[in-house]
């Protein structure tokens, strides 16, 4: 027994020392065939490709997403602990018709297609829709003349702007003039108007691009690549898991720390406390959300993530802009905040930190919300239990549908008594103990 | 086995069971090992209290979790190691030889042994109540469901290691072999573990074709000891509760329930086999 546990010790260390080795050894770098799509991912579009060590593709069901067989070189990350593909040095289209089959029936032959990804609100906005064939194409249009528009705009807005200048000197040359000349009081000479800017596009449209799309019901399926040969293309075959959500419609929050504005938490299943300790200055951004199981949404991001496949994970689809946040105790409300936009403002000087700001439109100067959320304070001298948040929509008395959320205050100063409680069962054994002595004498 | 076997079986089992249990209960062991179970508790606790400033939150159903998983874990290492012990002591000292001269089998023995650790946990659960109850109005971190659910696997989860202990037990002859099989089996676990995440940690091009079947090899063995070792019990049955899946959750306790079952069988099979003398 003594002589396994030594050679185990052994091998394990022997196995630390080639893990480490393996480690420290440049990438291999390794031509594959690989899949790359944007799939939808609930709330918009996401990247993401398929190396060789995988097989399943995970996809939302009745969704359209683009995808494409490429070549490029796929090496291994040992820091994410995960494959990456070097499109930079090679990314080489592969050609043919993509064949997805049910039950090992061909149910689908598809052919590429123009596709583009619109998004209404910028490519930073919450949506994202996508266009296929002649539609992409009339949408990309839309974006380009939008674009040319502005171009136009802005060269307008540059020639005022010139003419501006040239009227500007004109104009102080003539008080100058008439200033010199003995003129005194308000003078009749018209001051030149100051061009504005056009106002920027407003939404944007990727690029058309060529590619499958796939656009499948519920259920498992295998794709493969035929060649112009008629031949599968060697690498092609793989499978394709369609999805859809367990529940939608609940109300999860983004919970914004006042001092942590990067750090941001979120809060989505309504079974979960919200605790904190001292003061504390929270915005909650409130969101709609879809519930998925996680492995498959996990997958669906990145094929090589891991997750568990008894799990289900919350997904937040829409802010919720127009309702306000209650505070309460028990049933009485203590506030009601409005959904606001706040700016993050470095703080100047050695303190290196920032503060966050009610937005100004005018104080900006130009920038835009930093974030938006519904402003909560919870003061130290708060007692420490019955709280709770709940959403409402304006002018309505009732609680939306599992919005609600309890806050509990962790007190921290008796936590030296901790200590004390842990003795508790030596004193019942000490207890029974003495009982038995006095018994026995 | 007869009515009047089995009421016989009972009768003695019930009467090993309260015998084994008053000496323990009057013995220091499982008082020190709750002891140090709060104090590991409330020593992380006080250290998660501490880096709780202003501006900071934490969002959990189950704030308890670690220190409740390291309690339970603190008292099954004790329990297991007490039931590796037992009968090869008993063995060793020559009492199980003279309990067979009465009304004992194998079967009202072992059973009569698991009750006693069962019920010693069940005592230990109590404390548990009072102290995390005592936890949660000091610092107002809550006692939830999700505790008591806790709780509850964690009574399945220690089945499994008494279960797992008495086995070793049942197949060492003398105290010192059973202390060594135990810490043996349990480091040669942690070993495989330690050496099945370094390899799956590499690539498979990275690796020589020599560390590819012995990474093969590992992952089998790994699954295999995924059933084997009662620490994945406790991982698995401590984990599905903030997953937040009834089904799951139920069937760990199934898959506990069975794990016992499989184990004290073998313990009852192997005792009969190997006798009763050292």
């Amino acid at each position: 027994m003594k002589r396994t546990t030594f050679y185990l010790v052994i091998c394990s260390i022997f196995l630390t020392i080639f893990a480490s080795e393996g480690l420290s050894q440049a990438p291999l770098l390794r031509e594959q065939l690989v899949y790359r799509w944007n799939a939808f991912n609930g709330k918009g579009y996401g990247g993401g490709f398929l190396p060789q060590s995988e097989n399943t593709i995970y996809f939302m069901a009745n969704r359209s997403n683009d995808i494409s067989a490429r070549k490029t070189l796929v090496y291994f990350w040992p820091i994410t602990g995960k494959y990456m593909a070097g499109w930079k040095t090679i990314n080489e289209e592969i050609e043919g018709t993509l064949e997805i089959l049910k039950e090992g029936k061909i149910i689908k032959s598809l052919k590429k297609e123009d596709n583009v990804i619109s998004y209404p609100g910028g490519y930073w906005g919450e949506e994202a829709i996508f266009y296929e064939g002649k539609e992409a194409l009339a949408e990309h249009q839309k974006y380009k003349d939008a674009l040319q528009a502005y171009y136009n705009a802005l060269k307008e807005f540059y020639d005022a702007k010139m003419q501006y200048r040239k009227d500007l000197d004109q104009f102080f040359k003539e008080v100058k003039k008439r200033r010199e000349a003995g003129e005194e009081g308000a003078l009749d000479i018209e001051i030149p108007k100051e061009p504005k800017p056009p106002e920027g596009i407003q939404f944007y449209v990727t690029e058309p691009k060529k590619d499958y799309i796939v656009n499948l019901p519920l259920g498992r399926y295998q794709i493969r690549l035929r060649a112009k040969d008629n031949t599968i293309v060697e690498g092609s075959e793989k499978n394709i898991v369609t999805f859809t959500s367990r529940r939608t419609g609940g109300i999860g929050y983004q919970i914004v720390p006042g001092n942590k504005w990067t750090k941001q938490e979120p809060c989505n299943d309504p079974a979960k406390i919200i605790y904190g300790a001292g003061k504390n200055t929270l915005y909650f951004q409130p969101f709609i959300q879809d519930e998925y199981n996680e492995l498959f949404y996990n997958k669906l991001q990145d094929p090589q993530n891991f997750a568990r496949k008894e799990a289900w994970t919350w997904v937040h689809i829409k802010p919720i802009k127009d309702a306000l946040l209650v505070f309460l105790k028990g049933n009485k409300v203590l506030s009601q905040v409005s959904y606001l936009p706040y700016l993050v403002k470095q703080i100047p000087g050695p303190e290196l930190g920032y503060e966050v700001t009610d937005y100004d439109e005018e104080e900006a100067q130009g920038r835009k919300p930093t974030f938006e959320g519904h402003k909560l304070e919870l003061l130290p001298q708060l007692t420490t239990a019955g709280y709770k948040v709940q959403l409402r929509e304006k002018g309505k008395n009732i609680p939306m549908s599992a919005s609600e959320r309890k806050i509990r205050l962790v007190r921290k100063e008796n936590s030296w008594l901790l200590y004390l409680i842990s003795i508790f069962p030596l004193v019942i054994g000490a207890i029974i103990f003495i009982r038995r002595r006095k018994k026995i004498t | 086995m007869s009515q009047k076997k089995l009421s016989i079986s009972m009768n003695t089992m019930g009467t090993l069971t309260k015998r084994e249990l008053a000496s323990s209960l009057r013995g220091w062991g499982i008082y020190i090992a709750a002891f140090v179970s709060f104090l590991v508790s409330s020593w992380m606790l006080n250290n998660h209290l501490n880096t709780l400033k202003e501006n900071t939150i934490i969002i959990t159903s189950y704030p308890l979790e670690t220190p409740l998983s390291w309690s339970v874990i603190i008292v099954s290492l004790y329990l297991v190691f007490i039931s590796a012990i037992s009968i090869s002591r008993e063995r060793e000292q020559g009492t199980l030889e003279v309990l067979w001269y009465g009304p004992v089998s194998s079967f009202s023995y072992l059973l009569g042994k698991y009750f006693k650790d069962i019920i010693l946990y069940l005592m230990v659960l109590v404390f548990f109540g009072v102290y995390f109850w005592v936890v949660s109005t000091i610092t107002n971190l809550g006692f939830t469901i999700d505790l008591a659910k806790a709780f509850l696997v964690s009574i399945f989860v220690v089945s499994c290691f008494v279960s797992f202990g008495l086995f070793i037990s049942s197949l060492a002859t003398r105290v010192r072999s059973s202390v060594i099989w135990l810490v043996g089996i349990l480091l040669a676990f942690l070993a495989l573990w330690f050496a099945n995440s370094i390899l799956n940690l590499l690539p498979e091009e990275s690796l020589s074709s020599s560390l590819i079947y012995l990474r093969g090899t590992l992952s089998l063995i790994f699954t295999l000891i995924n059933w084997i070792s009662p620490f994945s019990y406790l991982s698995r049955g401590m984990g599905s509760i903030p997953v937040g899946n009834n089904l799951i959750y139920t069937l760990n306790i199934v898959y506990s329930i069975i794990y016992s079952v499989i184990l004290l069988s073998l313990s009852m099979f192997i005792l009969k086999r190997k006798g009763v003398k050292a």
